[in-house]
């Protein structure tokens, strides 16, 4: 029996080079069951090359990662086949996932509110709507990690709200979630604020002055 | 981000949904289709308005027998127009089909998806693509040229072997190389090079043994063999599936390579 106090994810001294440009310096994560973790940090301060080590899309250079249990990412750009539509793309990822249906993706669709979407090809959407579309395949296996990559870029307002929404009810069974942003408003949502700066992460600390927004 | 082999039993199984997804993305490339609808037939026709100035008949030796067959310029030019149209469509069709989808197909494995299924997926999609296309050029050719049934299964074997043959050099290029201007390049002048360097019209040295290692020689070997003489070279056939199957292997590794998993863990 999993409880919250449980180590989902951790990363320790993880570390990143492109050519001569260290990005990451010894990051450390460690990300609890029911735990939600904003990433924050400058434009180019390797927010999505972190994520992506965490993923394993592009394996550190030194350092380790651990997850525990099922891995869900969301990547920054939607990575989705322009020929296809968005209920085939749930299809494909069921087959991805062993899954028995899609069932669970089409619920998620109802909830970010792109159901309209199912039969159009996704280069004919909106940016927005290829969004939802690209979260609802990272979500769609109710992984026990979920990565996301400044998953709500192009939603409007409602839906904004939605994926709060979705991302409450993931925490609430356990999921540990981890998203990248640049934004820090509305950090009363976040269990944990972790800052990248010069390629490692530090603990931030709240500041009410940064909650522009709220729900 | 895979769920472990112990699920239940999947809903869509991963091979026929690759199969079907794969296909979808290759019909669906509309300059794809323009070209085959309306390139082949132009081309067709320019390339026997060219060789109709020809008076004297070619003289095409057949490496297989040694035996120099005299050919009407105009016929054997469709062929190598035939092949030559393909060696472009198919080849620009997968490149393009591969080199859009890599980034995704590269998700949809690390969404858990065996590499080895997406691979035949992939394989046997490019396969049927391919022997579409051969088909539709090689009926198309009868508007121009009837060389009777045998002449004609000869061509479309040709044409089928050739097609598949730069469906897997789409493949392998849309794999390999950084940018789309790269693999066209490399796929229009292999083409043009490979297919009428075979052709005594166009190239005076055709019958030269250098040409023998060319992908376009078997299936043109083939095809005129059998179209001109009624003889089937099948070694010949094979040596250009053995292009195919080369290109094929060597673009699946790459393709295997760059969509693996990196567990950096």
């Amino acid at each position: 029996m999993s409880t919250r106090t449980e180590t989902a994810l951790q990363a320790r001294d993880v570390h990143k080079a492109y050519g001569r440009h260290r990005v990451l310096r010894g990051a450390d994560l460690t990300v609890r069951r029911g735990e939600l973790v904003a990433v924050v940090g400058e434009n180019g301060s390797g927010k999505s090359t972190l994520l992506k080590a965490l993923a394993g899309i592009q394996p550190p250079d030194r350092g380790e990662v651990r997850v525990h249990g099922r891995l869900g990412y969301c990547p920054q750009e939607p990575v989705l086949s322009p020929s296809l539509t968005a209920e085939q793309h749930l299809r494909y990822f069921a087959a991805a996932y062993r899954l028995p249906g899609t069932e669970r993706g089409l619920e998620l669709l109802r909830e970010l509110g792109g159901e309209r979407y199912l039969r159009t090809s996704v280069g004919e959407m909106s940016g927005g709507t290829r969004q939802k579309v690209n979260l609802a395949l990272a979500l769609l296996h109710d992984p026990d990690v979920l990565l996301l990559d400044e998953p709500y870029q192009g939603f409007d307002w409602e839906t904004y709200l939605h994926f709060w929404d979705l991302v409450q009810t993931l925490r609430d069974r356990g999921a540990a979630i981890v998203v990248i942003t640049h934004l820090v408003f509305e950090q009363e949502r976040f269990d944990q604020l972790a800052e990248l700066v010069d390629g490692r992460i530090r603990p931030r600390a709240h500041h009410p002055e940064d909650d522009h927004v709220r729900a | 981000m895979s769920a472990p082999d112990t699920t239940p039993a999947p809903g869509y199984g991963q091979f026929p949904t690759a199969l079907r997804f794969s296909l979808r993305n290759q019909v669906r490339n509309r300059m794809a289709a323009l070209l085959l609808v309306g390139f082949v037939p132009v081309w067709f026709v320019a390339m026997r308005a060219m060789a109709a100035g020809e008076d004297k008949p070619l003289r095409f030796r057949l490496f297989a027998t040694g035996e120099t067959l005299v050919v009407d310029a105009a016929d054997l030019t469709l062929i190598t127009a035939g092949l030559n149209a393909l060696t472009m469509i198919t080849g620009f069709a997968v490149f393009d089909a591969v080199r859009r989808t890599l980034v995704f197909d590269r998700r949809l494995v690390f969404a858990g998806y065996r590499q080895s299924r997406l691979v035949g997926a992939k394989s046997l999609s490019i396969a049927l693509v391919s022997a579409a296309v051969a088909t539709y050029t090689a009926v198309v050719l009868l508007a121009y040229w009837r060389p009777g049934p045998a002449g004609w299964s000869a061509i479309l074997a040709g044409f089928t072997v050739m097609a598949l043959t730069y469906g897997a050099f789409g493949l392998l290029l849309g794999v390999l190389v950084k940018n789309d201007l790269e693999g066209f390049f490399l796929i229009i002048m292999g083409g043009l090079l490979d297919t009428f360097l075979q052709n005594p019209l166009g190239n005076p040295l055709a019958n030269e043994p250098v040409l023998q290692w060319l992908p376009s020689f078997g299936p043109t070997q083939f095809a005129v063999a059998g179209a001109f003489d009624r003889s089937a070279l099948w070694g010949h056939l094979a040596l250009g599936l053995l292009w195919a199957a080369g290109f094929t292997a060597a673009g699946l590794l790459v393709f295997r390579l760059r969509t693996r998993r990196r567990r950096g863990r």
